[in-house]
């Protein structure tokens, strides 16, 4: 090979891993900071502009927040509307990608791209006549309401389905048809074993985008017992105005990023493989 | 009886997907039509069509003028900056790939893009605070005088920018590392062997192999762009000060939902809706042409 290490080489090498490790310190610097001031008492918090340890660790923040408001009820709403929109997701994307990916019918094509064109829909587009019916079918501050109209934004989940199922040998299918398998058999039995890490991805990028659904929930979550993590922080910021307790803020603000941290780091190899294929072939 | 069920297998499939579509995204799409035709509020049980007034009134608004125009400055700062810096940094990651902190670099850098616009508010409004915020603290140490960044007019769209960069470009990222991974590694070997540089290589090679990503990325971040500065707008400066950092998403967003103005709310809807379509139709001819795929 012609690229032994010369010392221009490993000059080279150094400088590229000094860039990415400052661009990385100031990417994540907003939330470091946010992580120990969470845990700093309050009246110390604006006390200094960084910190890289909490001053006089302490849960009290978290203690305080959870008086003035429930966000571990917020917690669970969270929790609850995450999993049900993707749950709904994939109801709906799965076997929608099953058969555009596999199966011959007339209208295949225009319906693919009845779907796919909804992609580029911005969301606020929907979002008037939607609340118009929210309103008046008095499902503001229903679980519903925020769940059901989250539900069918699937035009990337459809079209990356499809990509999966296209990419699985025929001949697997072959040898179920021979042992007189139905299409439904062949779809549950064949086929989603095979996508199982296809649905992993969708499933882990639809939980974080839901979770962190902002402007809908704003809109029909008014009850404070009915927010979820993301908009109660809205309104808890809002509420404080310019004396924001900072500390139960940024405890809050933690708590809601834990679980998709959690959640992105132990399948965060699957996400980088995910979004690889799918662009290249049409 | 079995033929039957054959031939109308597929639509049971595809039915419900397309049924949701049908009712959630393009009713209220036809709705918006219906509604920015008509004079009506939600208490109001009398409907009145008044033709294209709405239109009229939306486009002779001074705050819609502003935010259309902010909307501009927004897409020429943000949607070059979003596919051009992650692909740097893509290239960056992927250079150093056979590294072992090659994994955590690329975490971090994708952390923002995981968290909530609302919690991206709070540690930018804490940044950009006043009294010991870091932003301020790092001028003060240069001796120059503080700013009030968001709450500047001057400053405002700017740092809706900063923030809506910092909280997406990690997508893109992702994108165009899974593009670079993808490249066979024999393309790079032979053009060392002919003795053609690094640079060379990207922007005859790489760079033409990777255009599906490349367009894919492109029509995808125009949609991001206008979606994701209403998140930060909401948070961070509610389209202030004086309008000054609002855009047209954004205006759509008060008009409708805090002032309750269907009418000209869903005015601005359709216009939106036809100006994505223009341009959509506008990346695909181009990209018909640029194009190449394997």
């Amino acid at each position: 090979m012609i690229s032994r290490p010369t010392p221009s080489h490993t000059f080279h090498r150094l400088f590229i891993h000094a860039a990415l490790l400052v661009t990385c310190f100031a990417t994540i610097f907003p939330l470091l900071w946010m992580v120990t001031a969470a845990f700093t008492p309050n009246d110390l918090i604006l006390a200094k502009a960084v910190r890289f340890w909490p001053d006089d660790p302490t849960l009290s923040n978290f203690m305080i927040a959870a008086s003035r408001h429930p966000i571990w009820i917020w917690l669970w709403n969270s929790f609850l509307t995450a999993t049900l929109i993707t749950i709904g997701k994939l109801i709906l994307a799965v076997p929608a990608g099953y058969a555009f990916g596999r199966m011959e019918f007339p209208g295949r094509q225009a319906l693919f791209w009845f779907i796919i064109a909804t992609m580029s829909f911005p969301t606020v587009i929907a979002i008037i006549p939607t609340y118009i019916a929210v309103v008046k079918l008095q499902a503001v501050d229903s679980y519903g309401a925020m769940i059901i109209p989250s539900i069918p934004y699937i035009g990337f989940y459809v079209f990356y389905m499809r990509q999966a199922f296209r990419s699985l040998p025929s001949s697997i299918f072959e040898a179920a048809k021979i042992d007189g398998a139905n299409l439904w058999r062949q779809f549950i039995e064949i086929a989603v074993p095979n996508v199982i890490p296809a649905i992993a991805a969708l499933s882990v990028i639809s939980f974080m985008g839901a979770w962190n659904i902002y402007l809908w929930g704003q809109l029909v979550l008014d009850d404070a017992f009915k927010k979820t993590l993301t908009t109660g922080i809205a309104t808890f910021a809002d509420l404080e105005g310019a004396d924001r307790a900072w500390g139960p803020l940024m405890a809050t603000s933690l708590l809601s990023i834990l679980p998709v941290l959690l959640v992105f780091l132990s399948a965060q190899r699957f996400i980088v493989d995910a979004l690889a294929p799918g662009i290249d072939e049409k | 009886m079995r033929l039957k069920f054959r031939s109308l297998a597929p639509y049971l499939f595809v039915g419900p997907a397309v049924l949701s579509v049908a009712v959630f995204l393009y009713g209220p799409l036809i709705a918006s039509v219906l509604l920015s035709l008509v004079d009506w509020n939600l208490l109001s049980s009398d409907i009145r069509f008044i033709g294209p007034d709405n239109y009229t009134s939306v486009l002779e608004n001074a705050d819609f003028r502003l935010s259309a125009w902010n909307t501009l400055l927004y897409c020429v700062v943000l949607i070059p900056a979003e596919i051009i810096l992650p692909l740097i940094l893509a290239l960056m990651l992927h250079s150093v790939r056979k590294s072992p902190v090659q994994a955590i670099y690329r975490s971090s850098l994708f952390l923002p893009t995981i968290v909530a616009f609302s919690v991206a508010g709070v540690a930018w409004s804490w940044l950009f605070n006043p009294v010991n915020g870091l932003l301020n603290e790092i001028l003060g140490f240069f001796g120059l005088p503080p700013s009030r960044w968001h709450t500047d007019p001057d400053l405002a769209l700017l740092c809706v920018c900063v923030v809506t960069f910092w909280k997406t470009f990690g997508l893109n990222m992702l994108l165009w590392l899974a593009a670079l991974a993808n490249l066979p590694p024999v393309l790079r070997e032979a053009s060392q062997l002919d003795g053609a540089s690094a640079r060379l290589h990207f922007f005859t090679i790489s760079l033409p192999l990777m255009t599906p990503t490349a367009f894919f990325i492109s029509v995808t971040t125009f949609f991001h762009v206008l979606d994701d500065i209403v998140g930060v707008i909401d948070v961070l400066t509610h389209g202030g000060p004086a309008g000054r950092s609002s855009s047209i998403v954004y205006y759509l967003w008060q008009q409708g939902l805090q002032f309750f103005q269907f009418g000209p709310a869903s005015a601005v809807a359709v216009i939106i809706i036809v100006l994505v379509l223009a341009i959509t139709w506008l990346q695909f001819r181009i990209g018909e042409k640029r194009v190449h795929y394997r």
